[in-house]
């Protein structure tokens, strides 16, 4: 009853009109800003935090504005992955392995709603998460030390084989590519440079953004102007726009387990949002009893993704706000926000500053109920993109990419290296090599290696520590499972797949 | 072919990673593990998973034809050229001729083609500097 | 993750470097992404001049992330160095990097320190319930058998976090650094969660990262080192009271182009030394858990060359330069 009383009281500080203004505003900027190849929640969030200072706005206008962004950049990053199979941003790139199948097939409103739905019911269902089990739940992050997050990391790339590709030897390859790229840059167990070849710009290490959109935005240009924009969803017809409650229907279980997944996922604070979509996927695929259809346009595997990221969105605030520790990039941008309003999360957050706590969480709320409202009827304008001509859409996609990229770093070492991971891509998937494994590589490989020489350090060398407790031996379990099971399962799942063909 | 093709090169980039990781300066605080151990692994593996490309390869792949290679390679020269431009010409002049090359390659109209270059680099500059307030510079220092 | 993922927060504001450049108001490079001390110093230091009235133009900040600072001090040296609306934040971390050679062969002399107007305690923490109830306990734990603790940090191994570790058990008499087991972890926040969760045995960090645990009561603090007690927090020792002299705090301050006027350098501290000295600045340092700190100017450039000669002998010593 006092959590009612608290968020009542939360709701009537976030929901005067000019606040809802703001959400609306800040819901439809956060979907272009998501939309837009290689601008993400993250620097959405930061490209705007200026505004909100310039606007003079006051603590909580300016807390609903920017966890309006925060939301409506993790709904739009859906909308270019179904579209024109490149991610909006990084939490996304699941979305394009069945979303982008669905549109080809003319069902790109029927993906746009169901995504949207799952995005609904993942964010609505970790904000209540978030409001009922937050200071509970931030004691889930002191149970992960290095040994815990390794076994975590490891369980992610064991599930990868069977993730997109025909090929396990070439997801093995790309996850390699991916993972050796993470490795350059500064070691942060030693502090000592490793495979920069000097360049200093290659200090920090690659960012995954400039991979994503290389290998995404960039390569299909290449295969634009080879094709002539012939097998693509563009220009495809459309059918009439409809709500498909029966695939939102079918797809309930998928979108409460995947929300659970990603929300958990979401509050570990080395996890993130991206982990949680992946997870979300690869386990759905693994529990569904037909999956054969995953990868070729199944409604589970658009809904899985979304619920999962959107969910693990919401779960990253747990720790943010409670120990003060970001659990993804757009958490850690609005740590920054707080701080710079002289909020300090931490542990006694929600006891010294209600207020914003629970002012938060009605923003979060609000946001999502209006993501949902608009972003249903939006559908209608944002299949339109499919019918702009080839010509004009692919140079305006490689220009925003461009943008997008100089934006992180204003280098055009960045963007050189973007147009390289481009090419790149194009050789890969001529060679029908998932590009995939290559993101998450990038994504996960530092953390994975940090978490494995911290757990030595701390054990001495001493390698039964990574089975010293209950978490980590039931991910190895997972893990091996994970790996093993799919070569057992694939005899029997593809065998009378190959009859109906 | 491509593939057994494919599998060397990453044989030969893993050899080179591999080598490559070897020259990291050895701390003198270090790890158990190093700051070798992980690098050296990932390039096993890879030609490992190398090794099996080659040894099993998928059906070869259909290659564009040299004209399309051509075209492709002209389109990364434009990219690049545009990445360099970027700075030092602002965005208005750099983004209007790129967008309009891309464009002519991949349906070759050339007045279609300008007229997308310079819509898509005035419609973009508008919302980026407008709708986003990215601090973009349309022309160079000095111009007007 | 984080790191990377954090690196493309500055997006828009970044952009006005890349592309702008014609703005007239004075800029202030934070060399890291938001969020961080340097963003702090940044935004907090720029507002309050503008509040003050101490220069015309809002100040517009800047976040320049890459080599640990390295970028942004390399673009000022190489691109900026008679910019004379330019200021960059800079920390204890900029001196010791600058000490450990890790700017690519750019020395202090490169640039010109501003001045130093707060500073955030060094500390060393333990969950509440682990069994060490001062710094010398755990300092003898660590003689005893050097296993038994794992120190974690939130900066990598041979930087500040870490030197203060070794500095204080340098002073305690043992001197076997590589037994001290060390983790760097992304920030002192995820460094206190590992501590809390007892999977590493001690942190070292600031006070401002620990402020909140402590309230809440999940950590205690085992020793500050400065000269005396924070006001404040009157009851936490100080490392030299338990007899290990070490004094390490993580200042805040400004550096500035080496090739501007002294006109300008005049300026520029005037209008810091003022911020140093107003009400709004004492509020944002209490609220951030910093400690007074004030050197403005000539007497900051002499105090700055002493600490980072100090740095480069003790990481000489200890290995971590050759």
């Amino acid at each position: 009853m006092e959590t009612l009383s608290l968020l009542a009281d939360g709701f009537s500080v976030a929901l005067t009109p000019s606040n809802l203004f703001l959400a609306v505003v800040g819901c439809i900027l956060g979907t272009v800003i998501g939309a837009l190849p290689g601008l993400g929640p993250s620097n959405g969030v930061a490209i705007l935090i200026p505004l909100a200072f310039s606007l003079g706005l006051d603590a909580t206008a300016a807390l609903v504005l920017m966890t309006a962004v925060y939301y409506g950049a993790m709904y739009g990053g859906r909308i270019s992955s179904i579209l024109l199979n490149i991610p909006g941003d990084e939490p996304a790139l699941m979305t394009t392995l069945d979303g982008y199948p669905m549109a080809k097939a003319g069902r790109a409103s029927d993906a746009l709603v169901l995504s949207g739905v799952a995005s609904f019911v993942g964010a609505f269902l970790a904000t209540i998460g978030l409001i009922l089990l937050a200071p509970m739940l931030a004691r889930i992050a002191f149970l992960f030390g290095p040994a815990e997050y390794f076994a975590l990391y490891l369980l992610a790339f064991s599930t990868l084989g069977g993730i997109a590709s025909n090929n396990q030897a070439k997801a093995a390859i790309a996850a390699c590519i991916g993972l050796g790229i993470s490795m350059i840059g500064l070691d942060n167990n030693t502090g000592i440079a490793r495979l920069t070849m000097g360049e200093l710009h290659l200090m920090d290490g690659v960012d995954f953004l400039v991979a994503i959109v290389g290998l995404f935005a960039v390569t299909e240009v290449f295969v634009f102007i080879e094709s002539h924009g012939k097998n693509s969803a563009l220009g495809v017809k459309l059918g009439k726009i409809t709500i498909p409650v029966k695939d939102i229907l079918r797809c309930k279980w998928t979108m409460l387990r995947s929300t659970f997944i990603g929300f958990i996922a979401g509050v570990l604070p080395g996890a993130g949002a991206s982990l949680g979509s992946f997870m979300a996927y690869s386990a759905e695929k693994s529990l569904v009893r037909d999956n054969s259809q995953f990868g070729k346009g199944d409604v589970r595997g658009v809904a899985a993704p979304e619920a999962g990221n959107n969910a693990a969105a919401g779960g990253a605030l747990v720790p943010m706000l409670t120990l003060g520790v970001p659990g993804s990039g757009t958490t850690a941008v609005l740590l920054a926000l707080l701080m710079t309003l002289n909020i300090t999360p931490g542990p006694t957050l929600f006891t010294d500053r209600p207020d914003v706590v629970w002012g938060l969480i009605a923003s979060l709320l609000i946001a999502n109920v209006v993501l949902l409202l608009l972003n249903v009827p939006m559908v209608r304008l944002f299949v339109h993109i499919l019918s702009v001509p080839p010509w004009v859409l692919l140079p305006g996609v490689t220009m925003i990419s461009f943008v997008g990229i100089f934006s992180l770093s204003g280098s055009t070492f960045d963007l050189l290296l973007m147009i390289g991971f481009g090419a790149m891509g194009f050789f890969l998937r001529k060679l029908d090599v998932p590009t995939v494994p290559i993101i998450l590589g990038i994504l996960l490989g530092n953390n994975m290696e940090d978490s494995l020489r911290r757990a030595m350090v701390i054990s001495g060398g001493e390698w039964t520590y990574l089975f010293s407790s209950g978490i980590a031996i039931g991910l190895w379990v997972a893990a091996v499972l994970g790996f093993v099971a799919p070569m057992f399962l694939r005899g029997k799942i593809r065998k009378p797949q190959a009859i109906t063909d | 072919m491509s593939d057994r093709l494919f599998g060397l090169v990453v044989i030969i980039v893993a050899a080179g990673y591999i080598f490559a990781a070897s020259l990291t300066e050895v701390s003198f605080l270090s790890d158990p593990v190093g700051s070798k151990t992980f690098p050296y692994l990932i390039g096993g593996v890879a030609i490992l998973a190398a090794l099996a490309v080659m040894l099993r390869p998928d059906a070869e792949p259909d290659w564009p034809s040299a004209g399309t290679f051509a075209r492709i390679a002209l389109a990364v020269a434009v990219l690049v050229a545009y990445a360099y431009m970027l700075r030092p010409f602002g965005f208005i002049i750099p983004t209007a001729l790129a967008a309009g090359m891309l464009s002519y390659q991949i349906r070759p109209r050339a007045i279609a083609a300008m007229l997308t270059g310079v819509g898509l680099s005035v419609g973009l500059f508008a919302i980026f500097k407008f709708a986003l307030g990215l601090g973009l510079v349309a022309f160079p220092k000095g111009w007007f | 993750m984080l790191k990377t993922v954090v690196k493309r927060l500055a997006a828009g504001v970044v952009l006005s470097v890349g592309l702008a450049g014609a703005a007239s108001a004075a800029e202030c490079i934070a060399p890291a992404n938001p969020g961080g001390g340097w963003d702090f110093t940044c935004r907090t230091i720029g507002k309050i001049m503008y509040d003050i009235g101490a220069v015309d133009e809002p100040i517009q900040v800047t976040n320049m992330a890459g080599g640990g600072g390295g970028l942004a001090f390399a673009h000022v040296v190489n691109e900026r160095n008679t910019d004379e609306d330019l200021i960059v934040a800079a920390s204890s971390a900029t001196a010791t990097r600058l000490a450990q050679n890790k700017y690519g062969g750019a020395t202090y002399k490169d640039v010109r320190f501003l001045g130093a107007i707060g500073a955030d305690p060094g500390v060393i923490v333990v969950a509440a319930d682990a069994p060490y109830q001062s710094l010398t306990d755990l300092l003898d734990a660590v003689k005893a058998d050097p296993t038994s603790v794992t120190f974690a940090g939130g900066s990598a191994v041979g930087g500040y976090d870490h030197l203060k570790v070794l500095m204080a058990l340098g002073r305690a008499g043992f001197d076997d650094i590589r037994a001290v087991k060390y983790i760097g972890l992304d920030g002192g926040g995820d460094a206190i969660t590992q501590a809390i969760g007892g999977h590493v045995q001690a942190v070292t960090g600031d006070m401002s990262e620990v402020v909140g645990f402590l309230k809440s009561g999940d950590v205690r603090v085992l020793a500050v080192f400065t000269d005396d007690r924070i006001p404040g927090f009157d009851d936490i020792p100080t490392a030299k009271e338990q007899g290990i002299d070490v004094v390490a705090v993580n200042w805040r301050g400004l550096y500035v182009p080496k090739g501007i006027s002294e006109e300008a350098y005049q300026k520029w501290s005037d209008a810091l030394a003022a911020v140093g000295k107003s009400d709004e600045w004492k509020a944002a340092m209490e609220a951030n858990g910093l400690a007074p700190f004030f050197k403005v100017g000539p007497e900051f450039e002499g105090w700055l060359a002493g600490v980072i000669e100090e740095i480069a002998q003790l990481s000489r010593d200890i290995g971590v330069i050759q």
